[in-house]
């Protein structure tokens, strides 16, 4: 049996294989080999090696911030949402998992959000964005705080309800035994929340904390949507960049190319060292 | 090793595009290509096919046509109806396959590229200006000895780039300053008006004095008119839909005149400019500001549509092209104003206003895809060789698509009955020099813009100065044009 399996894997694998490198395999590695061509469409490039490197940083002989403070900006987007989104949510999956009047209720509304198409979402908050800012004859893309904290407000609206659900069904498996031993033990709330709960969380934690992370690097409809990157450019985040330097500039497709690259790169680090960081805090059961 | 594997990947993603593009164009062409018999009688009565074809052009070279493809990729998103009819009719009457597709607002580059890295891929695309030709250039076939070109009214409505006419013009577009007749009419009337009829306007200088005494006396031309009015212009948003009013379209006339000054190409523009007339340009902008209801720090809200302000009557004057014919009469839009009240002046600015017209130009031009195989560019040429002679044709682009069409088979019915194009066409009988579309030498488009935009918005809110206009407009269109003109002397040799 085993020996067939080995035998015949190759068969069975094939299909999906082949589908992985279609959609993913071929197209990724073209991607990285585009990033060293000057191209109009992808059919149709020519070698230029590290030009496109380059000039992300320098452009007219002078030094061009522009990637660069999407860089920062987006980092410190990204590091503002893990902190809220988890907590946050966290949080109301504690509240939730006590047993009060109409869970499931709450459990559905606060749920709801993440099923509605990032801009969409987007048009509707910047409708309420701007009338409420009206009042004190300001608009969403003002500067690029406001821009901030309301991109900030609408992927947290989002994505807690999401984080939220995991954070359940994180709780709802750790043993009452457990805690009830904490009780006995004499441990108050904090302190079962500390040594018990929380370390029982941790592969948990390690999921939602990789995937707003992540979201947070990735973040496109909704930057789109919301700010467009205004005023200037100041409130484009990474993907916006990338994309913007792709079709806004002619002639420039290869250097969004390269922005993708060293995009990745520099994302797969970052979630391979969060990774790394919260796995290695996850207890035996 | 490193070079097999990328053979490797590339000949995989070929093979697949190859592939998919087979499977998916192509297999109805036989069909349909029965019902190409009657088609010499139809197009015929058309009556415009005044080239040196035989009258028995047989059914042999219908079949020769009938192996080409046409595929449209459509730049105006609100033609895109109309030119799925065209198409239908097309390959009814002659068996030829045609595919339009039409790109989302605002997507058209975006489309453009996913597009032609497609092995059917499009054989006609739009080509907006000097820039976009050259970011194409290995992609347009030389026009000059094509029907298209021999028709044109107007032989400077191309684009000329490498050498060769790379794009003609379909359609040219007028804007200016429309104006509802009926309002500034009765405030004609009133006493100790400005002005005591409209045709007085004739400068910026009267046209600032109109539009303060109407914005300082809207409670009274109400009360005595029954209007609900606002503002004297209507809400110059600085949102992204409303933006390039002011970016492109009124930014026009400071790069114009400049490059009058300068004597160099009206429409392909210079390397380097001065703003030196960006003192008048910053006195529109003003005006429309402090004599519109808006408010000026949240231009940018994305809240505002000017449209609606001129179409409910709430503002007399809006900056805007004849493309607003159709929407602002539109019943379903349930708009105040009515045909018999739109009236478009000249963007008085300052400088030349006596001989100053409307702003004549176009985005619009066809190009023809060069790496398409030669049965494709016959049948792409052949076929807008049709549209424009044709009576289906010419009904859907005058009529249909209202738009004022470049070539010279358009005469009598086929003739623009938009008002505004009316206008235009009278300023330039009065003697007046229509404005050059100058925008479209724009190195960059998008990028310049949103500099300039943003540096009006913080202009206009309080947050910057006019000085970071100027340099938006100035320092942002030298190094725009160092960057999408440096690849130019590498690109051209072979």
């Amino acid at each position: 049996m085993e020996k067939a399996i080995k035998k015949y894997f190759p068969i069975f694998v094939l299909p999906t294989l082949i589908a992985f490198a279609i959609g993913f395999i071929i197209p990724f590695l073209y991607g990285i080999f585009l990033s060293f061509c000057k191209f109009t469409t992808v059919t149709d490039f020519q070698w230029t090696g590290f030009d496109n490197y380059k000039r992300i940083l320098y452009v007219n002989g002078v030094l061009d911030t522009t990637f660069l403070h999407s860089l920062w900006y987006t980092a410190l987007f990204a590091a503002v949402c893990v902190l809220v989104i988890n907590v946050v949510s966290f949080t109301i999956a504690m509240l939730l998992t006590k047993g009060i009047k109409g869970t499931n209720l709450f459990r559905t509304v606060f749920f709801m959000p993440n099923l509605i198409g990032g801009i969409v979402l987007s048009y509707i908050w910047l409708m309420l964005f701007n009338s409420i800012l009206q009042h004190i004859s300001k608009t969403i893309v003002s500067t690029q705080w406001y821009a901030f904290w309301g991109m900030v407000i609408v992927v947290c609206w989002q994505q807690i309800g999401y984080m939220m659900i995991i954070y359940i069904a994180g709780i709802q498996n750790i043993p009452g035994e457990l805690i009830e031993a904490a009780k006995i033990d004499g441990a108050g709330f904090w302190q079962s929340l500390k040594s018990v709960i929380l370390p029982m969380l941790m592969p948990t934690i390690t999921i939602c904390t990789f995937l707003t992370m992540s979201n947070g690097f990735k973040l496109f409809d909704q930057n789109l949507a919301l700010t467009g990157g205004n005023p200037g450019k100041m409130s484009q985040l990474l993907a916006l960049n990338i994309y913007d330097t792709m079709y806004g500039t002619a002639g420039w497709q290869g250097v969004g190319q390269a922005k993708a690259v060293i995009f990745f790169l520099l994302v797969a680090v970052i979630a391979l060292v969060q990774n790394k960081l919260t796995t290695s805090k996850e207890v035996e059961q | 090793m490193k070079r097999k594997l990328v053979a490797g990947i590339l000949a995989a993603v070929l093979t697949v595009s190859l592939l998919t593009g087979c499977g998916s164009g192509g297999g109805n062409s036989n069909d349909q290509g029965e019902s190409g018999d009657n088609t010499n009688a139809e197009e015929d009565a058309g009556g415009g096919t005044e080239d040196n074809e035989s009258p028995d052009r047989s059914e042999k070279e219908d079949a020769a046509a009938n192996k080409g493809r046409v595929y449209l990729l459509n730049f105006k998103p609100e033609t895109d109806e109309a030119w799925q009819e065209l198409a239908e009719i097309y390959t009814s009457q002659t068996g030829t396959e045609v595919n339009v597709l039409t790109a989302a607002d605002g997507q058209y580059s975006t489309t453009q590229q996913a597009e032609m890295a497609k092995a059917q891929a499009p054989t006609i695309f739009n080509v907006g200006n000097v820039t976009a030709a050259q970011t194409w250039n290995e992609y347009t076939l030389d026009l000059r000895d094509t029907f298209l070109y021999d028709h044109l009214t107007d032989k400077s409505l191309i684009i000329e780039y490498d050498g060769k006419v790379a794009a003609v013009a379909n359609c040219y577009e007028c804007y200016g300053l429309i104006y509802n007749k009926k309002i500034l009419g009765d405030y004609c009337t009133m006493e100790n008006a400005v002005i005591s009829s409209p045709e007085e306007i004739s400068s910026f200088d009267v046209l600032k004095a109109v539009a303060e005494d109407i914005n300082g006396r809207i409670d009274e031309i109400n009360e005595s008119f029954g209007y609900e009015l606002q503002g004297a212009f209507a809400s110059p948003g600085l949102d992204s839909g409303s933006s390039w009013r002011f970016s492109g379209h009124l930014a026009n006339l400071p790069l114009y005149y400049e490059f009058r000054d300068d004597g160099c190409d009206l429409v392909g523009g210079e390397a380097k400019i001065d703003g030196a007339y960006l003192d008048q340009y910053k006195a529109v902008w003003d005006m429309y500001v402090a004599n519109s209801a808006a408010d000026p720090k949240t231009l940018n809200s994305g809240a505002l549509n000017a449209e609606t302000d001129f179409g409910m009557e709430e503002a007399v004057f809006y900056q805007n092209g004849d493309w607003e014919y159709s929407p602002l009469t539109n019943e379903e839009n349930g708009y105040l104003v009515s045909s018999q009240d739109l009236g478009m002046m000249p963007i008085y600015f300052g400088v030349d206003d006596e001989n100053q017209g409307l702003c004549v130009g176009t985005e619009n031009y066809w190009a023809i895809n060069s790496k398409a195989s030669k049965e494709d560019i016959d049948a792409s040429l052949k076929f807008l060789e049709w549209v424009i002679t044709s009576e289906e044709g010419r009904d859907a682009i005058t009529n249909q698509m209202g738009l004022s069409a470049t070539f010279d088979t358009f005469t009598g019915t086929y003739e623009s009955s938009n008002p505004f194009v009316q206008d235009a066409n009278a300023l330039m009988a009065d003697g007046r020099t229509s404005v050059a579309w100058s925008f479209n030498a724009t190195p960059n488009v998008d990028d310049w813009r949103a500099d300039v935009v943003s540096a009006l918005t913080a202009y206009t809110d309080g947050s910057g100065n006019w000085d970071g206009v100027v340099t938006a407009f100035v320092d942002g269109w030298a190094n725009q044009w160092a960057l999408a003109h440096e690849g130019e002397a590498e690109s051209e040799t072979p």
